[in-house]
């Protein structure tokens, strides 16, 4: 195993990409897939302390983390689906209806 | 006792029903009328029982008191709701319900057709309430209550037609109402300043007394040599002091030299009203006042000296204003103010019987003149400038029957009323003080009152109608039986106090402690002198006005007198230029500052700044706040990235 500040700089990096990816894509989709990669960013973080401690406690809420992001992703895209049957379009910019 | 007691507290509770039934229950211009006239008829039948049962108690006691409740207890001094009927209580009582209730049946048809009757009826009968508490009061804290009451309502009918821009050149009804409630008020500052100092040295308000404690009245005596220190000023004695203080009160409400500016701009109002309250009762007012308070005046010879010097200059300014006024309202006007001079001038001199007598038959024959007039200006159909009269003789023969009279006793003339009164004023003033600048400023007071009232006659009545538009009629309905009764009071009123049988004068003497002058022949041929003079001069005033000089005038041209006079005239029209001097030194710097205040002050800076300001702010910082809500989601998850952050960042940092 290279030295942890690696996989942690690499965890840190994938988080900022996801980050601004929900910040700056358009595409609602594209927002949903950055918001798995800052999951996965999280994910990776926590194999790594798991493997450098040699602890399993890690690892079992890696398994938390990623049943929970498919439950999300599901209640998601189902919506992302309905609301594409409604506007014909997936521009997360034309959701404005919360304005005022 | 007690039921008669009763009875006194009844004479001011029906103008006070009449009062609050017209306010809350009865609407409808008739009702509003009959309901006012007969609470007045009530108080005017209770009062003169009221006198029966007075007169039928001996002489030491000659009078009804009862207390009401008490109203305010301070320390040690207590001012009760007190009713007091004495003789001279009597004769004002007797005065304001009887030309009250005349003067109420009277406008039943004056006012008919006017757009607020309920509002008028009812302050007449809160006037007649408030006047009555006046004279009936038996402290000088209740009868303050009733001087403000005058006042008051004196404000609300002279103003009753608010919505008027104005009723004669210049004079706007509400600003007229102003007028008269400010120059009231300053006199009434004097009157408070009197009521302390008597409350600080005497420790009671009441003037007789009751229950043990005695009033005022009785300690002045003992006080006569006290003097109150002024620090650098000097001493002032403490009777003169009060008796100053009074005087002012005296001055506002009875239109006297400094304050009598706002009598003439009265005329605003109704004519009724001018007959009730500016002829025959609240501007009477401070002369009951003095006599009432007669026991200070006594003690204090500086203050009735002053009294005396500002009731004669005021007959002379009231009776060389009226002859030259154009205004059938304005002449009568000048002329009570000038009467009222006789009357305080009288009561200055000593002479407080003589200053009643002459109270009582002025309120009968000046309440006809107005009453009268009243007439003359309903029937040419609002119009008053006597320019535009003329010849009424033909077309009214009834009015200028009855206003013949009325101008016939107020110039004097024997038999009638006025000559009785004026005259032992006059003689009063020659034998009995022996002041003879004072006897030649009310006899020439008293010729130019002839005078002015022959031209006012003429003007109004012979010839021919001069403004050929005009359509007068005579209808009187109502008008006609008040009209009658106070032109056979004014015949008859000398009655009251003939020389030698001087009924009033006994009446009154357990009040004034005054005896009757004896009649000399030398009073006899003075006042034959006098009446000789006023007819002579009444006469000259009616040729004068009624030969062709006076055929052509319109509204707009000038008295031709005027032309020889030259400025002197103007002067006298002015009323010697007193009001000229307030309007320069305290109306117009006044006007100027709240104009300045409420365009400069109020509209740039309160407004704009601090109401219009502070609300801008905040609707800007709400814009600016705003801007975070737009709908837009990106924003939203901006915003939770930032609170993340500093979140996290607290946590790890700083805990």
């Amino acid at each position: 195993m290279l030295p942890t500040i690696f996989y942690i700089g690499l965890s840190a990096v994938l988080f900022v990409i996801g980050v601004c990816g929900v910040l700056l894509r358009r595409s609602t989709l594209m927002v949903f897939m950055s918001i798995e990669l800052m999951l996965n960013s999280a994910n990776l973080a926590l194999v790594t302390f798991a493997n450098q401690r040699q602890s399993l406690d890690a690892q079992i809420m890696v398994f938390f983390v990623i049943t929970i992001a498919a439950a999300e992703v599901a209640v998601g895209l189902a919506l992302l689906v309905m609301i594409f049957m409604r506007k014909q379009t997936t521009n997360i910019d034309t959701m404005t209806t919360l304005k005022g | 006792m007690t039921q008669i007691a009763w009875l006194i507290a009844l004479i001011p509770a029906f103008p006070l029903a009449g009062f609050l039934l017209n306010v809350f229950l009865v609407r409808g211009e008739r009702a509003n009328g009959t309901v006012a006239s007969l609470s007045i008829v009530a108080a005017f039948i209770t009062t003169v029982i009221a006198v029966i049962n007075l007169a039928g108690l001996a002489v030491e006691s000659r009078y009804i008191a009862i207390t009401l409740w008490d109203w305010l207890s301070v320390g040690q001094v207590t001012v009760s709701f007190g009713l007091w009927f004495d003789p001279l209580t009597a004769v004002m009582a007797l005065l304001i319900t009887g030309v009250g209730a005349l003067i109420h049946i009277y406008s039943i048809t004056y006012m008919h057709g006017d757009s607020r009757p309920g509002r008028y009826f009812a302050y007449l009968n809160l006037f007649v309430f408030a006047m009555l508490i006046l004279v009936m009061s038996d402290n000088l804290f209740l009868l303050f209550l009733g001087w403000e009451g005058v006042g008051l309502c004196s404000f609300l009918l002279i103003g009753h037609w608010f919505d008027r821009k104005q009723v004669a050149p210049n004079i706007v009804p509400s600003e007229a109402a102003a007028k008269a409630f400010v120059a009231n008020r300053v006199g009434d500052a004097g009157l408070l300043l009197a009521m302390m100092v008597i409350v600080s040295h005497f420790g009671t308000l009441s003037f007789f007394g009751s229950d043990g404690i005695s009033g005022f009245v009785s300690k002045l005596t003992d006080a006569s040599f006290t003097t109150i220190s002024l620090g650098a000023l000097g001493n002032v004695g403490l009777v003169s002091g009060i008796a100053f203080l009074m005087i002012l009160g005296v001055v506002g409400k009875s239109a006297q030299l400094p304050l009598f500016v706002w009598l003439p701009d009265a005329m605003a109002g109704p004519t009724p009203v001018s007959a009730l309250i500016h002829a025959a009762t609240m501007v009477t007012a401070g002369v009951y006042l003095i006599v009432r308070t007669h026991v200070a005046f006594d003690l204090a010879p500086d203050a009735s000296g002053w009294v005396v010097i500002i009731g004669a200059t005021t007959a002379l300014i009231g009776a060389t204003a009226a002859v030259t006024q154009f205004d059938i309202k304005r002449v009568l006007a000048y002329s009570t103010i000038s009467q009222l001079g006789f009357m305080i001038a009288a009561a200055g001199m000593g002479a407080y019987t003589a200053a009643i007598f002459h109270l009582l038959t002025h309120g009968l024959f000046k309440a006809l003149l107005f009453l009268g007039s009243g007439a003359i200006i309903h029937g040419m159909h609002d119009v008053q400038d006597m320019r535009r009269m003329g010849g009424l003789r033909k077309h009214m023969p009834v009015i200028f029957l009855v206003y013949s009279v009325g101008a016939l006793a107020l110039s004097g003339i024997f038999p009638l009323a006025g000559f009785w009164s004026k005259d032992e004023i006059i003689t009063h003033a020659w034998f009995s003080a022996q002041n003879v600048n004072v006897t030649m400023v009310l006899l020439l007071s008293s010729l130019l009152t002839a005078f002015y009232m022959g031209r006012q006659v003429a003007l109004t009545f012979a010839g021919e109608v001069r403004d050929k538009d005009a359509h007068p009629h005579e209808a009187l309905g109502t008008m006609k039986w008040p009209l009658y009764i106070l032109a056979v009071a004014s015949v008859l009123g000398g009655l009251i106090n003939l020389p030698g049988v001087h009924w009033l004068n006994d009446w009154l003497n357990p009040v004034l402690h005054q005896e009757a002058e004896l009649f000399t022949l030398n009073m006899g041929i003075f006042a034959t002198v006098t009446v000789l003079l006023a007819a002579g001069a009444g006469y000259l005033g009616y040729r004068i006005y009624s030969s062709p000089i006076t055929e052509r005038l319109a509204p707009g041209d000038e008295d031709p007198a005027h032309y020889y006079l030259g400025d002197i005239w103007k002067g006298f029209e002015m009323g010697w230029g007193v009001d000229y001097v307030y309007q320069r030194i305290f109306v117009k710097p006044y006007r100027t500052f709240a104009t300045f205040l409420h365009d400069v002050f109020d509209q740039q800076a309160i407004d704009g700044i601090l109401v219009e300001g502070s609300a801008g702010m905040v609707g800007r910082f709400s814009q600016a706040v705003a801007r975070l809500q737009n709908g837009n989601v990106r924003t939203y998850a901006l915003v939770f990235l930032i609170g993340v952050v500093v979140l996290v960042g607290y946590i790890v940092i700083g805990v």
